[in-house]
């Protein structure tokens, strides 16, 4: 038996990539104030492995989560939350490795990227301001797929 | 009167002064021209998008300088007819652009360079062959049918990606440029994975070419992997004599200057 736990790993120092994303949708004339980036960790463990042991395993592996710029949070659904965008690769295939690494009790991993635009009073923008930023920069149909709630 | 080419830089771009140096050695007056000067681009007859990871390779390949303000004379002008050639990143920036395999409306992309199917960085000698009628790429005047070019690939994002009826529609009508041969030119899989052993799409007019490998990278005999650089080693005018890749870029000077009075 095998259950999947989301983890989200976010900049605690400026983010350059949220702010580039910033940059050019508000090129591209969406009303956004403020981008928040994260990048969304998907793993397949076994259900049986200690809940503590995984969060610890995965929050001491460098590659994903570096302690001096990282915060790393546990979601609770492994799909994006209302107002907020996840983008993966449509033929992404599962990897079951970091870095070359194993991870205990950890059998498939896959990645996204999540977004989430804020107006002026920290609010989610309207949905059709994140439908357009999606369907004109932020994802590329070809080989993306966005997924929201 | 020699036709002005203009080769883009953003900031992240790291390939421009090799890519200046051989359009240079074709007789091309081609000059850099920053991000910050969208408005001197109006005076140019041709573009070159060079390699590098324009903006970090942020957001995705290409993407965030596609809609770049320095883009947006460059699609002008290749909507009117000039030529454009994107070389690795810039080959990602036209993707992103839509401008190849132009298929689309503008800055909508149907197809990607997207990561290596290994998603390993990739950098190893290659050879490209043109898959495509010679009359198919008038950005390439005079180019001989199944002409075989030297390149370096050298990208973590090169491998073509596009929906099922897209690549149908991209390899029917004469959208894949180039694909990835030996010395032969007998056909290989591509080092990246590419679709249909892509190494470049052009538009359905034939002024934007978007080449993944660099051949600017073996435009010399000291930077080719064959024989002839190690007979060349130690004769240093036979090491700097120009080799495979400047062919790309001869071609792409008759082009440009068919389009400019003499």
């Amino acid at each position: 038996m095998s259950a999947t736990r989301t983890f989200a790993v976010s900049l605690t120092i400026p983010d350059n990539e949220a702010f580039t994303a910033l940059e050019t949708l508000g090129r591209l004339g969406i009303p956004v104030a403020r981008v928040v980036r994260a990048d969304i960790w998907l793993f397949d463990a076994d259900a049986d492995d200690a809940a503590g042991d995984l969060a610890s395993a995965i929050a001491s592996n460098e590659t994903i989560h570096n302690p001096n710029k990282h915060r790393l949070a546990e979601r609770e659904s492994n799909r994006p939350p209302p107002g907020e965008v996840w983008i993966a690769s449509r033929d992404e295939a599962p990897a079951s490795l970091v870095a070359g690494r194993s991870i205990p009790g950890v059998r498939a991993i896959r990645r996204r990227t999540a977004w989430r635009l804020l107006d002026d009073s920290g609010r989610d923008v309207a949905p059709a301001a994140l439908d357009r930023a999606v369907e004109t920069f932020l994802c590329n149909p070809a080989f993306q797929v966005a997924i929201k709630t | 009167m020699s036709a002005a080419v203009a080769v883009l830089v953003f900031p992240g771009t790291n390939s421009e002064h090799e890519t200046l140096r051989a359009l240079h050695a074709v007789g091309l007056a081609a000059e850099l021209v920053h991000w910050s000067r969208p408005e001197a681009l109006g005076r140019f007859d041709a573009f070159v998008l060079p390699g590098g990871f324009a903006y970090e390779d942020r957001i995705r390949a290409g993407a965030v300088s596609a809609h770049d303000e320095l883009m947006d004379p460059v699609i002008e002008a290749a909507r009117a007819g000039k030529f454009v050639l994107g070389i690795c990143n810039g080959a990602q920036i036209l993707a992103e652009a839509a401008l190849v395999p132009g298929t689309g409306p503008l800055r909508r992309p149907t197809a990607a360079f997207a990561p290596n199917e290994n998603g390993r960085f990739e950098s190893v000698h290659v050879h490209v062959k043109l898959n495509v009628a010679p009359a198919r790429v008038p950005i390439l005047a005079g180019i001989e049918a199944d002409a075989v070019i030297p390149a370096w690939a050298s990208h973590g994002d090169g491998r073509l990606v596009a929906p099922p009826d897209e690549l149908e529609r991209l390899e029917r009508d004469g959208h894949i440029a180039f694909v990835y041969a030996n010395a032969d030119g007998l056909e290989l899989v591509a080092p990246n994975g590419s679709a249909l052993h892509c190494a470049a799409l052009v538009n359905r007019e034939g002024n934007v070419l978007a080449i993944m490998p660099h051949p600017e990278r073996d435009a010399w005999t000291y930077q080719h992997l064959d024989a002839s650089r190690d007979a060349a080693r130690g004769d240093t005018r036979a090491t700097l004599a120009p080799s495979g890749g400047i062919k790309l870029f001869e071609h792409f000077a008759r082009a440009v200057r068919g389009g400019v009075p003499a």
